[in-house]
């Protein structure tokens, strides 16, 4: 009789009613103190139309829409890496050595030059100066000692987890769109997350693509087609493929 | 298990089936039952639990930057990695390697495929260096009495005393270890000559000093010759580990495996004579334990042998009786002499006669000139202990004004003790140039250290020839400077490495080649190529002097008393590794014994004593003002029973740190002993007289001290076989080593292998392999066990160091290990077999089909994937894999030491506490080969997907590719006859085969094997 006595104190403390109100507490505890932290359930749809402020307003509408500067020339790590890359400062220069500002500033300057006859200044836009500042070099492009080099700290826009290793380059090399995963990019001002790159997402475009070709007509890249697959070589036939290592290693 | 008749067991209780075997097997079965806990309760925790973890697990992924290159150089793409050509500093052997760089710093040493003598292989020292260039305890700038000061005025005050000491006509002494530069040497030659007094000493703290100085005697030069084993038909070998520790084993175990081409039906024999067990003795084809007092005699006798068919009297008188049965010496002499120009007989014993026994063998065999190489001989040892005795008698007098130690650790390496570390203290000037705070630097008056070698200009000449570069991979951490500037600067010439580096090959090695005229050109084809091939500097070698001969009659080997024999292990070598946790942790080949050293004994003297393993005795020395040694006692099968084998290179100061290396938890114990150190220092049993330093020449008695100290030794973890008592109704013991002789194998190429039937397989269409599948093909005849692929497998792959307490629970995280099975042979010897195992990606996977939410799968392409994202930590995989391939994560191994973590594989997920990992054929690699390939529109070449561990055996054991490509090597060899599969009676079909390991032997039956 002592025996069960002894046993069943020793429960209290361990179960029944006395471990419900320390649970009880402790969810209410920890609810209290991180409810501040749930300022975004992004669980529906990720991270999609994340479009978060850059350091340097680079407009893609610009140069990719307008002036049509292909993905691959700033992004050139897309078709060679994993990482599609943001381009290194000097790919910047390599225009605004001589671009420095709108068409319409420069015109500005030149008219009024013009009219109190004198030569014309070089005008830098704001943004374009940012570069500058970067590389730590003057308006006239020599380097500058009263400025510190500073890499530029770009906002990364699109992230995947880090158990997930996403590569650009089979994807570059099969013909995939870059606007398939990232949107219409040449119509941003300012980049945002289109699509909500769950894994969900992926999978359902590498099941596709197997059977209804890249662009849903059964259209593979020529050198890919069905009737040329089986003389092809395996590495080279259009295959997404889904099993877990492809991605998760 | 055995194979045949052949009884195969991986320690000494399993082979006796005793209880001991049965509880430590049994252990990863064993469960700590619950504390009382019911249902309910259980139900409320987990509901809380996952409420909690639901709750605060969702949440916006943080702000994530993207920060490029301000201008980024065209051959660096983010992501990709650039492979530089330099050469291992690891030791003095100079293997090439090539240095994988990823974003700015190097992540893997790999061997260099072109390199002249390592071809490609590279050593698990070499392997694990990289540690050592992110290592937070290296000094990052120079020290005054401990105290940071600038090296201009370390310099300025160095040269001040210099020239005090100068004008004095003091003596300055520089004690290095074998420095191969020839840069290096020359600005030392260059400081020298400005002094009036002053001497370059060079030790080797593993000497082979006697080896070199029986040249002096015998050929007139002192100097190490090159081996060319590739050539030699019979070798024999006396106490000379080739293969594990002796000189330039990357270099000779490529050569070795070279010889034993049995595709080729090419096979060399081997018979090794040594005191205790060494890598080189496992693969031996005939093994003798052999007492290092004996050796002298059974030389003698060889050497009466050898001399009486080559028709030469020697009239010596009549030696002691031979340890080992004259039959058998006769039939090594015949065989020596039938292959006579291809015959090698090595010897890496410290007595000088000894040594000049064996220069007489070779020169009666007319190995020189091909066997053995004098005209351009290896420079990787120039040693010379009897300049060390002058040293150290100068040190003792008070002669020495100025010390400068560079390369060493004379206060840890030489036998002494603190009287040494005394003497050396009271040096006026003592300069050490170490990496870290080690025994010699903590006594030093300056420290000014040194670079690592993956960051910093050097250059090599290790062997007569071939000259090598070694070329930064990474911005120097610190305020280091190599030897070569800092010497340099001494002479009043401040450059940097780079350009004192050109100036030198300008002058001196250039001039040597005529192949190209340019030196601009000549420069950075050698960069690029790591190494170059000049004019080999001319050796002038005498005729042998036959008056050097003596013979040795008496045994020295004591009847009543141990000979401690002290040796270096494959992962600390002499103590310079002591640093490292990778090779702390990587289990030593022979006892697989890790975080610790011991006394080895053979069964017998152990059971005579009566202790087992973990027991501590007591090793009494006779010389006077020895400390005693108290050690953890090791059973050793195949050791001479009066010899008691002790690793140097352990209880170093550096290895302080690994005190709490491993997870903090309540049960947690400490890595260290009670001293403080992982394992004892034993230098002070070493002998330096008589201008050689000995390592088997202490006598000891042994006793017991009825303490205990648990070895975590991995030996029986992970154990493929099953006790008699436990198997089912009339089934033998799994054949999971499988070898044969060479005879039998000559006869038939299958023999030896116990094939099963190709069961029927109920999923017939489950894995079609449309595309590649990969397969791997390890020979087990070529693998020596050296652990290089443990080691690589450890770096590509991120897997954690979990101390010496998780590696005595059988938590060990090694994806790849190397099982290591004795088996009887005849004349009372054992034979030693190693077999490498990982996760052998089955194609019926008994993981798959268990685990409950599909984390393991089978991949398109023949690999049994781990997803760790996706695994829960339930361990029903590990429970039902019959080889045992898979590691759990118990805890979270991953360090905050940010400076270690830039080893890391960016490639390869870091796993966290919870999640199962396994060998996945290096997953990474393959898809890069696949995604490259794709990139540019080409098939994957057989080779462009290499696994780390095939990439690192410097014996090329490991086959691995396509099986789906007829032409791939490891097609071809999973059709070879030799090729068996572990277990393949379970019908899991796994995608690695095995090579049987054919010994040279004449028996044909394994019958005929057993004495």
């Amino acid at each position: 009789m002592t025996e069960t006595l002894n046993q069943s104190r020793l429960r209290n403390y361990l179960g029944g009613t006395f471990l419900t109100l320390v649970l009880l507490t402790a969810l209410a505890f920890s609810l209290l103190v991180l409810v501040p932290k749930f300022n975004a359930y992004a669980l529906p749809g990720n991270q999609r139309g994340y479009e978060p402020a850059q350091p340097i307003a680079f407009s893609h509408r610009l140069h990719a829409g307008e002036l049509q500067v292909q993905c691959l020339y700033c992004h050139s790590g897309a078709e060679r890496s994993r990482h599609a890359g943001i381009p290194a400062t000097n790919v910047c220069m390599n225009c605004h050595r001589f671009v420095s500002a709108p068409l319409g500033a420069i015109r500005a300057e030149d008219d009024a030059a013009k009219k109190e006859g004198r030569e014309p200044r070089r005008v830098v836009s704001p943004e374009i100066r940012k570069i500058y500042d970067a590389l730590a070099i003057n308006d006239q492009m020599k380097p500058d000692a009263t400025k510190a080099s500073k890499p530029i700290q770009w906002v990364k826009v699109h992230n995947l987890p880090d158990f997930v290793y996403f590569d650009h380059r089979p994807h570059v090399n099969a013909g995939v769109a870059c606007q398939k995963c990232h949107g219409p990019v040449e119509t941003m001002e300012r980049v945002r997350q289109v699509e909500d790159l769950s894994m969900g997402w992926c999978v359902n475009c590498h099941r596709a693509v197997d059977r209804t070709g890249l662009d849903g007509k059964g259209n593979f890249t020529a050198a890919s087609a069905p009737a040329a697959q089986a003389s092809t070589p395996v590495s080279h036939r259009v295959y997404a493929s889904i099993d877990c290592s492809t991605c998760h290693y | 298990m055995s194979s045949g008749n052949k009884h195969y067991w991986k320690a000494l209780e399993e082979k006796e089936g005793g209880p001991e075997f049965l509880k430590d097997a049994a252990r990863d079965l064993v469960e700590r039952g619950p504390r009382h806990f019911g249902r309910r309760d259980f139900l409320k925790a987990a509901g809380f639990t996952v409420g909690t973890a639901f709750a605060t697990g969702c949440r916006r992924a943080p702000l994530q930057k993207a920060i490029p290159l301000l201008s980024q150089p065209e051959e660096i793409v983010p992501g990709r990695c650039l492979f530089y050509a330099s050469t291992c500093g690891g030791c003095s052997a100079g293997c090439g390697l090539l240095a994988k760089v990823r974003d700015g710093r190097p992540i893997k040493l790999e061997g260099n495929p072109e390199h002249p003598f390592s071809n490609g292989g590279l050593c698990a020292t070499g392997q694990a260096s990289i540690l050592g260039l992110y290592d937070s305890q290296r000094l990052q700038h120079p020290l005054k009495q401990g105290n940071k000061i600038s090296r201009d005025a370390a310099d300025r005050e160095i040269l001040a005393r210099l020239a005090s000491i100068r004008s004095q006509h003091g003596a300055v002494r520089f004690l290095t270890g074998t420095i191969t530069s020839p840069s290096v040497l020359a600005a030392l030659e260059e400081v020298l000559k400005s002094l009036p007094d002053a001497r370059h000493v060079v030790y080797d703290p593993v000497s082979n000093s006697a080896l070199l100085d029986a040249y002096a005697q015998t050929h007139g030069t002192r100097l190490l010759p090159r081996f060319h084993f590739e050539s030699a038909g019979v070798i024999a070998s006396f106490d000379a580990d080739f293969l594990g520790t002796w000189i330039s084993p990357v270099e000779y175990t490529a050569a070795y495996r070279a010889g034993r081409n049995l595709e080729e039906r090419r096979v060399s024999y081997h018979v090794q004579f040594e005191p205790r067990m060494s890598v080189t003795g496992t693969k031996a084809d005939q093994r003798f334990a052999v007492a290092p007092g004996d050796f002298g005699v059974l030389l003698t006798h060889l050497t009466g042998l050898v001399a009486k068919r080559a028709g030469i009297s020697l009239n010596w008188a009549e030696p002691d009786a031979s340890p080992v049965p004259m039959s058998f010496l006769e039939g090594l002499a015949e065989q020596l002499w039938h292959a006579r120009g291809r015959s090698l007989v090595l010897c890496g014993s410290q007595a000088i006669e000894e040594q000049v026994l064996a220069n007489y063998l070779n020169h009666l065999l007319g190995s020189y000139g091909t066997t053995i190489d004098l005209e351009r001989p290896s420079l990787q040892m120039q040693g010379n202990d009897q300049d060390l005795e002058s040293l150290v008698r100068e040190l003792h007098a008070g002669k020495v004004h100025a010390l400068f130690v560079y390369g060493v650790n004379p206060a840890f390496d030489l036998p002494g003790g603190d009287e040494l570390r005394g003497v050396l203290s009271r040096v006026p000037l003592l300069v050490s140039f170490s990496q870290r705070m080690d025994e010699t630097a903590f006594l030093a008056g300056y420290v000014l250290p040194e670079p690592h070698f993956l960051e910093s200009w050097n250059d090599t000449e290790a062997v007569n020839g071939v000259a090598s570069i070694s070329q930064p991979t990474v911005h120097p951490f610190g305020e280091t400077r190599s030897l070569l500037e800092t010497l340099s600067a001494w002479n009043g010439k401040s450059k940097s490495g780079y350009e004192l580096l050109r100036e030198s090959w300008r002058a001196r090695v250039f001039p040597r080649q005529k192949k190209e005229s340019n030196f601009d050109a000549f420069w950075d084809r050698s960069v690029h190529d790591g190494y170059t091939e000049v004019e080999a500097a001319v050796f002038k070698t005498k005729p042998f002097d036959l008056r050097a001969v003596q013979p040795i009659l008496r045994s020295s080997a004591a009847l009543d008393k141990f000979a401690l024999v002290l040796y270096p292990t494959v992962s600390m070598l002499d103590g310079r590794n002591a640093y490292n946790p990778w090779l702390h942790e990587l289990p030593d080949p022979i006892s697989k014994v890790t975080w610790d050293n011991y006394a080895s004994l053979s069964p017998a003297a152990a059971k005579k004593l009566g202790v087992n393993n973990g027991d501590v005795i007591h090793l009494d020395a006779s010389r006077t003002g020895l400390r005693t040694l108290e050690l953890p006692a090791y059973i050793q099968p195949g050791q001479h029973d009066r010899v008691v084998g002790v690793a140097l290179g352990y209880g170093s100061k550096l290895s302080a740190r690994f005190a709490k290396v491993g997870p903090q938890w309540i049960d947690a114990l400490l890595s260290v002993g009670d001293n403080g150190l992982v394992g004892q220092n034993v230098a002070s049993y070493l002998e330096l007289k008589n201008g050689v330093l000995h390592y088997s020449s202490t006598q000891v008695t042994l006793s017991r001290t009825g303490k205990q100290r648990e070895l975590a030794c991995t030996q029986i973890h992970n154990t493929l076989t099953v006790p008699e008592h436990l198997r089912p109704g009339g089934s033998g013991a799994r054949p999971i080593v499988q070898e044969t002789t060479l005879a039998a194998f000559l006869k038939d190429p299958q023999s030896g292998v116990e094939d099963d039937e190709e069961k029927e397989d109920l999923w017939p269409t489950d894995h079609p392999y449309t595309g590649p599948r990969w397969g791997m093909v390890i020979d087990l005849n070529a693998c020596t066990g050296c652990s290089s692929c443990v080691i690589a497998c450890q770096i590509e792959n991120n897997i954690p160091v979990v101390g010496r307490d998780e590696v005595r629970r059988n938590r060990e995280m090694h994806w790849m290990r190397i099982d290591r099975y004795y088996s009887e042979s005849d004349h009372g010897q054992v034979d030693v077999a190693h077999q490498p195992l990982m996760c052998q990606q089955c194609e019926n996977a008994p993981c798959e089909t268990v685990c409950p939410v599909l984390a393991t799968v089978h991949s398109e392409d023949g690999l049994n994937q781990q997803v760790y994202n996706r695994c829960v930590g339930t361990r029903y995989c590990a429970n039902n894999c019959p080889y045992k391939g898979r590691r759990f994560n118990w805890f979270n191994y991953s360090h905050d030491d940010q400076l270690q973590n830039l080893v890391l594989n960016p490639d390869v997920t870091v796993r966290s506490r919870g999640v199962m990992e396994k060998c996945t054929f290096c997953v990474q690699r393959i898809q890069e080969a696949k995604i490259e390939a794709k990139r540019r529109g080409e098939k994957v070449v057989d080779g462009a997907a290499q696994t780390a561990c095939q990439q690192s055996c410097p014996a090329h054991a490991i086959y691995f590719g396509d099986l789906n490509d007829p032409s791939s090597r490891v097609s071809k060899m999973m059709q070879n006859p030799r090729r068996y599969r572990v277990l393949e009676e379970l019908n899991v079909r796994p995608a690695v085969g095995y090579l049987t390991v054919v010994r040279n032997r004449d028996q044909e039956s394994k019958e005929e094997q057993h004495g």
